[in-house]
């Protein structure tokens, strides 16, 4: 079977937009410490509904995936629970998969709960479960106190065990540092075999670069300079070939990319500015002692951050310059298929990560956004197939 | 021991334990009082004025805590008890028999951590400012919430006592070095930032014991000092005013002062157990 050139999905973050107007002067961040008395339960159900409503026409406009994520105790996104809208979306979204990217592996106490979540997602969807994993942000670890030290250990080994209780025959037992069964038997088992895809999103950790390419997980950059993202591709592809001996394949190298689209170039950086810039002004304000807790990051990771001057935030950046940097694209569907190509032909990068409404954005305009993708992107990347590519070996990890 | 320097009568060496190069510093007449004292974070690799002035008076022995200052702390080693451990094999790998124990703030939390693991080693303890507690309804703040910036200031009533402290550079290996000690911090105290075992072992306490703290301490408040003196059978409480969270910064030689007469009180009185 050929493959896209490039496959497309519709990422939302399901923030709160509707941050009071002394927000800048009166709060430094919009994670762990935001007052909760901000969200508005009574909008709140409005809201979730009118998400929901969005990813339904991305299903029906021909999207491949429509995706969720884990988030807590912010305004930047409040899915606290993706299991749960991923439920919700499996009773919406009637022919595109289903992608909750991804669950945040080291913030729980019992992965095994996550392992029989996925499964049960995906026996319910009929086998259209995308199961990400994260390690979810700094922020995280301040809000659901989890030793960030443990992190990467924690996260290591809850993925050793979701993957074999996917894919062991049960009952048998696992003995972690961390996690310790003495009956892993998960039922439902998950309907896709040997088990849902596995994507890994990553921000600025050399090592989760090196778990991706080891698993041969396909590794999604977010929100980052192009720069960045040529590094982190580069490193994936080396490790591929280098340690882990195959070639890295498109399908393996995802972008989350916020994409403005309108009629003309002008038009999509005037919509842009208006409505993008809540995200990298507002939802991304998050001290650096939250963002980068110790121990989250190794030392090598963290000097390389700094030397690299990474930040989760763009507080500083103006919309041109977020463009130009390569952490959005705007323009006319012309202008979005010459960016999006040089993911494809350049970086042979074959997963967009893109979509979702932030800021309030009107519903007719997110609805124009997402017709101009489905109508005049789209098609020009279905159009290019790429050969078959054989399916890789699956590696597991020696059972604990 | 891989390293002698003797300038000013102190000496500066490395020694190993458990595998652990330990770097620290060794000073005062070698027939006088043993004393172990235990830094709190971000102070280790230090010799200012307390330790001179401690060192007049004992055989003053100043480890950098694996994690701290020259000495680094192996992947292994993240709780408690492995520094309780650890803190045992150095007192041995220095001929401690028997030592005075002086803690500040997560020094503090380490050396009531060893009186209570092993009471026969330890003849008087001194703890100041000292972690490992929880007063309900008196929260510590969160340290690791505070930028640097933010810690000093937390930590200081006088910003001009925090000039030891300043490094000379501000660049990315401080900016690593600072992450690796914070790193050290939260493998030990990031859930809980407190031992709930530590306040019921307490009443093991069987030596002569000072609690010494600053009045003003934002990081750890009072509070705390009234509610380790309430634990430790026998312990005398000195509070002192104007200073918070570093007194042996802003009022060096009052704080001294206070550690010295109680080591130096002849006749320790033996508490008994509770």
């Amino acid at each position: 079977m050929s493959r896209p050139r490039l496959t497309f999905h519709y990422f939302h973050l399901m923030p709160w937009p509707d941050l009071p107007p002394d927000f800048d002067e009166k709060y430094d961040s919009a994670w762990v410490t935001l007052p909760n008395s901000i969200y508005d339960p009574e909008k709140g159900h409005a809201l979730y509904n009118r998400y929901f409503d969005e990813l339904e026409r991305a299903d029906k406009l021909g999207w491949d995936s429509v995706c969720v994520n884990e988030h807590h105790q912010n305004a930047y996104g409040t899915m606290p629970s993706p299991n749960i809208m991923a439920a919700v979306l499996t009773q919406r979204i009637k022919r595109a998969r289903i992608g909750i990217i991804g669950n945040a592996l080291p913030l729980h106490d019992d992965p095994l709960r996550v392992a029989e979540e996925i499964a049960m997602l995906d026996v319910i969807s009929g086998g259209r479960i995308i199961s990400g994993f994260v390690r979810g942000t700094g922020m995280e670890y301040f809000s659901y106190n989890i030793n960030p030290t443990l992190s990467r250990e924690r996260m290591n080994e809850a993925h050793d065990l979701i993957i074999q209780a996917w894919t062991r025959p049960g009952p048998f037992s696992f003995e972690g540092e961390h996690y310790n069964y003495r009956y892993v038997n998960i039922w439902p088992r998950p309907l896709q075999k040997p088990h849902p895809p596995i994507w890994m999103p990553g921000t600025a950790s050399l090592e989760t670069i090196d778990f991706a390419a080891a698993h041969r997980y396909p590794y999604m950059t977010v929100f980052m300079p192009m720069e960045q993202r040529k590094r982190a591709y580069e490193l994936y592809r080396r490790l591929a070939e280098e340690k882990y001996g195959y070639e890295a394949q498109p399908e393996q190298l995802a972008f989350c990319v916020p994409i403005a689209i309108a009629e003309t170039d002008d038009l999509a950086m005037k919509e842009g500015e208006r409505y993008m810039m809540w995200l990298f002004q507002k939802a991304m304000k998050v001290p650096t002692e939250f963002f980068m807790p110790p121990g989250y990051m190794s030392l090598r990771s963290i000097r390389a951050a700094i030397e690299n001057r990474a930040s989760f935030g763009f507080a500083n950046t103006t919309f041109k310059e977020l463009v130009e940097q390569g952490v959005v694209i705007a323009g006319s569907p012309a202008t979005v298929i010459e960016k999006l190509s040089y993911y494809t032909e350049v970086l042979h990068a074959g997963m967009l990560v893109t979509g979702g409404c932030t800021d309030g954005m009107p519903d007719y305009l997110v609805l124009k956004h997402q017709e101009m993708m489905a109508r005049e992107v789209m098609p020009y990347f279905r159009q290019q197939e790429l050969p078959p590519e054989p399916r890789p070996a699956e590696i597991h990890s020696e059972p604990h | 021991m891989t390293e002698a320097d003797r300038a000013g009568g102190r000496i500066e060496r490395t020694i190993e334990v458990q595998g652990i190069a330990t770097h620290l510093f060794e000073a005062g007449p070698p027939t006088a009082p043993p004393l172990l004292y235990l830094h709190g974070t971000h102070l280790g690799n230090l010799w200012l004025d307390y330790h001179r002035l401690l060192a007049q008076r004992f055989h003053l022995f100043a480890p950098d805590i694996p994690g701290f200052g020259l000495s680094e702390r192996p992947d292994w080693m993240h709780d408690m008890s492995d520094y309780v451990l650890y803190f045992r094999d150095l007192m041995a790998a220095l001929s401690l028999e028997r030592v005075a124990l002086v803690g500040h703030s997560l020094g503090g939390w380490m050396a009531a951590e060893i009186a209570v693991w092993y009471p026969e080693r330890v003849s008087r303890l001194v703890l100041s400012n000292a972690a490992g507690l929880r007063v309900k309804g008196v929260p510590m703040a969160d340290i690791f919430a505070l930028s640097p910036q933010r810690l000093l200031e937390t930590c200081f009533e006088n910003l001009m006592a925090a000039a030891p402290l300043i490094p000379r550079e501000i660049n990315t290996d401080y900016f690593v070095r600072l992450y690796a000690e914070r790193t050290t911090l939260a493998a030990l105290a990031w859930n809980p930032h407190y031992d709930p075992r530590l306040a019921r072992r307490l009443q093991r306490l069987n030596c002569p014991t000072l609690i010494i703290w600053g009045a003003r301490d934002r990081l750890i408040p009072a509070a705390y000092g009234e509610e380790w003196q309430r634990l430790i059978p026998g312990a005398q409480l000195v509070m002192l005013e104007g200073t918070g969270h570093m007194p042996m910064f802003e009022v060096c030689e009052q704080w001294v002062a206070h550690v010295s007469a109680f080591l130096q009180e002849s006749q320790p009185q033996e508490v008994k157990p509770s």
